[in-house]
């Protein structure tokens, strides 16, 4: 087991050592470093005009983190794609093969290096992420799971990118499929998500049983002073069943960043951050629309208009439905194994077949 | 010294879809000994190679290296062979240091070791001057140095080298040639494929011959040896050495700038036309065959195959 976890640290180590050194990280660090710091800057001057209210500064944190989550994952497709099939070109892979070290070693090793680059990315943004949580009295919790959830996701993409340059030939083609990849779950999520919603309609019937109007109207009231009901009416529309299609929006990974954040709510059970609200948002698409409604404004009449509402409030919704971020995290994590798994079984050797495209004799 | 077949080919097949790259391959080779595959260009060697390397598993056949099967056993196979590949691939932002050290290291031998290994490597195939340098900087030559030293990085006792002198300066080869007949002296099991005659004739004990994914067999190897071929003569007085010819009645098959060419069955008829050449007074400098015996086999057995 030690030989095991030594031969993967020297991939690792070899790995970092070909990667770091070269002058294309340290430029990037730099662009990220600086591209953070002016998003920082510009999201003060323009929030802060708006008021001074916690929610503000919660929503500068939150504006942060989600642009560190876009570069980050704008990057490290570029740092971990290409991790085998590049080598395989350059005939540096086979040469590793006939040691003793195993294509899971190999692989695994290639995506912690590719996975700890990434991570020098979050850690060129942390300056800009504690900054805006001391100034915007953000809890330590919320940017604790931030972090959290940054890490993890880094490590998807970066297993995804060294997982498909185990399983595309070319080097340029499993980055670009990185990227498409990265792009599917940032902003194919989003569309899946509307149009399954539409596509799948139900009919919802309301029945509404008015009040008659016609008659003496109390002043004070201002309701009729013989309380009368109309007949009912019924009416029949389509709504979306959001319900059936929320997990598409559950592996955004903009929506597992906002729903981790543990969420603080108010005195009439609504969230107070950026990231709760977001988190409401995809909480309440889990609940399927009624598709029976009634409204009796004639009863309400009857009781003067008291006790009437029986909606849950955010709080209970919170409550009362699944913690997406976890689905669209595991969801992740499932994805970035396959990805891994499937390098592996391509990198192992004597293999039966040989890529498309190499040399044979 | 055990004298065992270190590798052992036995009807090894191989194809990529529709290319037959080994069709046919059944070979041995022993400890202690060189031995050279030889074939034109597309006969199958790499792909054979890469099979005895443990990179590619075989449609057909079995293939023993040290005893153990490279498909159900390729560690243990790993543990014993070293490989230079024909690709030159190195490991560009690392030192010549730091790719052997890192080398050994993944071959399970601890950092210290692995320091020490580097280091004796790089006096081996002398890279002392660019042993801090990264690996990008080295020519051709220089970096098919950098690659028979990281194949012998864990004292391989079997060894596959392919195509290990294209590239090489003269110097640089005679330094390969004696370097792995050191390494055959001392034991281990040398395989080495090239397509330069010449060169493999110099180091090569026994010769593995293929052509379209097929070896030859022993049977004809040993008649291509013996068919007719040109042995070249050359004599301080030329005249003499022509004369001669005439008078013992042996037909020559032209002269070239450095002698003239006689047809000859075999070292014994060699032999006794020295002889009688010598007895006839002419004073004789070079007397040896005009292609090696490597070429000879392989241009006749070509020929055998295409007729």
């Amino acid at each position: 087991m030690s030989a095991w976890i030594t031969g993967l640290g020297t991939i690792a180590s070899l790995e970092l050592r070909q990667r770091v050194r070269s002058v294309a990280w340290i430029v990037l660090l730099a662009v990220v470093f600086v591209l953070v710091g002016i998003v920082t800057l510009l999201l003060w001057f323009s929030l802060t005009r708006f008021g001074e209210g916690s929610l503000d500064n919660a929503a500068i944190y939150s504006s942060i983190v989600f642009f560190v989550l876009l570069v980050g994952t704008l990057v490290t497709p570029a740092v971990s794609g290409g991790a085998i099939n590049a080598e395989r070109d350059a005939g540096t892979l086979a040469t590793t093969q006939v040691t003793l070290v195993s294509a899971s070693q190999i692989v695994l090793g290639k995506f912690l290096a590719a996975w700890t680059i990434a991570l020098t990315f979050l850690a060129a943004s942390l300056p800009f992420i504690v900054l805006a949580v001391i100034i915007g009295g953000v809890p330590v919790t919320t940017m604790m799971s931030s972090l959290g959830v940054l890490v993890l996701e880094l490590g998807v993409v970066a297993a995804i990118g060294v997982g498909l340059s185990g399983l595309q030939t070319r080097a340029l083609f499993s980055v670009v499929t990185t990227y498409l990849i990265v792009a599917a779950l940032s902003i194919g999520t989003l569309i899946a998500f509307g149009l399954g919603g539409l596509v799948n309609q139900t009919e919802v019937r309301n029945v509404y049983i008015g009040l008659d109007y016609s008659g003496e109207i109390d002043p004070e009231t201002g309701l009729p002073e013989e309380i009368r009901c109309l007949e009912p009416q019924v009416s029949t529309y389509q709504a979306p069943r959001f319900d059936r299609v929320w997990w598409f929006l559950a592996a955004n990974p903009y929506i597992v960043l906002a729903d981790a954040s543990p969420t603080t709510f108010d005195r009439d059970g609504y969230p107070e951050d950026l990231f709760g609200g977001i988190g409401l948002g995809i909480r309440q698409a889990q609940i399927p629309p009624e598709t029976e409604s009634t409204y009796d404004e004639c009863e309400q009449a009857r009781n003067g208009f008291k006790g009437s509402n029986d909606y849950p409030t955010p709080e209970e919704i919170y409550a009362s439905t699944v913690p997406s971020w976890f689905v669209g995290l595991l969801i992740h994590v499932i994805l970035a194994a396959l990805a891994l798994w499937g390098a592996t079984a391509r990198t192992r050797t004597p293999s039966k077949r040989l890529p498309k495209g190499s040399r044979v004799a | 010294m055990t004298t065992h077949a270190a590798i052992a080919v036995e009807g090894v097949a191989r194809s990529f879809g529709d290319v037959h790259a080994v069709r046919d391959v059944s070979f041995e080779a022993r400890a202690g000994s060189v031995t050279a595959l030889i074939g034109p260009n597309g006969s199958g060697k790499t792909t054979l190679l890469l099979m005895l390397a443990t990179l590619l598993e075989p449609d057909r056949g079995s293939i023993r290296i040290d005893g153990h099967d490279p498909v159900a056993d390729p560690r243990a196979v790993r543990r014993v062979m070293g490989w230079m590949p024909d690709v030159l691939g190195s490991w560009a932002t690392l030192t010549v240091r730091q790719t052997l050290e890192t080398t050994a290291r993944l071959y399970e031998i601890d950092a210290a070791q692995a320091r020490v290994r580097a280091s004796e490597l790089i006096d081996l195939v002398g890279l002392q001057p660019l042993a801090d340098q990264p690996t990008r900087v080295l020519s051709r030559g220089q970096k098919q140095r950098l690659s028979l030293a990281r194949a012998l990085v864990h004292r391989p006792g079997v060894l596959l080298l392919d195509e290990p002198a294209s590239g090489l300066d003269p110097a640089a080869r005679i330094d390969l040639r004696v370097l792995v007949r050191r390494l055959a002296g001392e034991g281990a099991a040398i395989l080495v494929s090239s397509h330069v005659l010449a060169e493999l004739d110099e180091m090569a004990d026994e010769a593995v011959y293929i052509d379209g994914g097929v070896t030859a067999s022993r049977a004809s190897v040993e008649a291509s040896r013996a068919t007719v071929r040109d042995w070249r003569i050359r004599a301080l007085d030329p005249a003499a050495l022509t004369a001669a010819l005439a008078e013992l009645g042996i037909p020559t098959s032209g002269s070239d700038h450095l002698g003239v060419l006689v047809p000859v069955t075999g070292e014994a008829e060699a032999a006794s036309l020295l002889t009688r050449l010598t007895a006839h007074g002419v004073g004789i400098s070079a007397f040896g065959p005009a292609v090696g015996d490597l070429e000879h086999t392989f241009l006749d057995l070509a020929k055998g195959g295409r007729s």
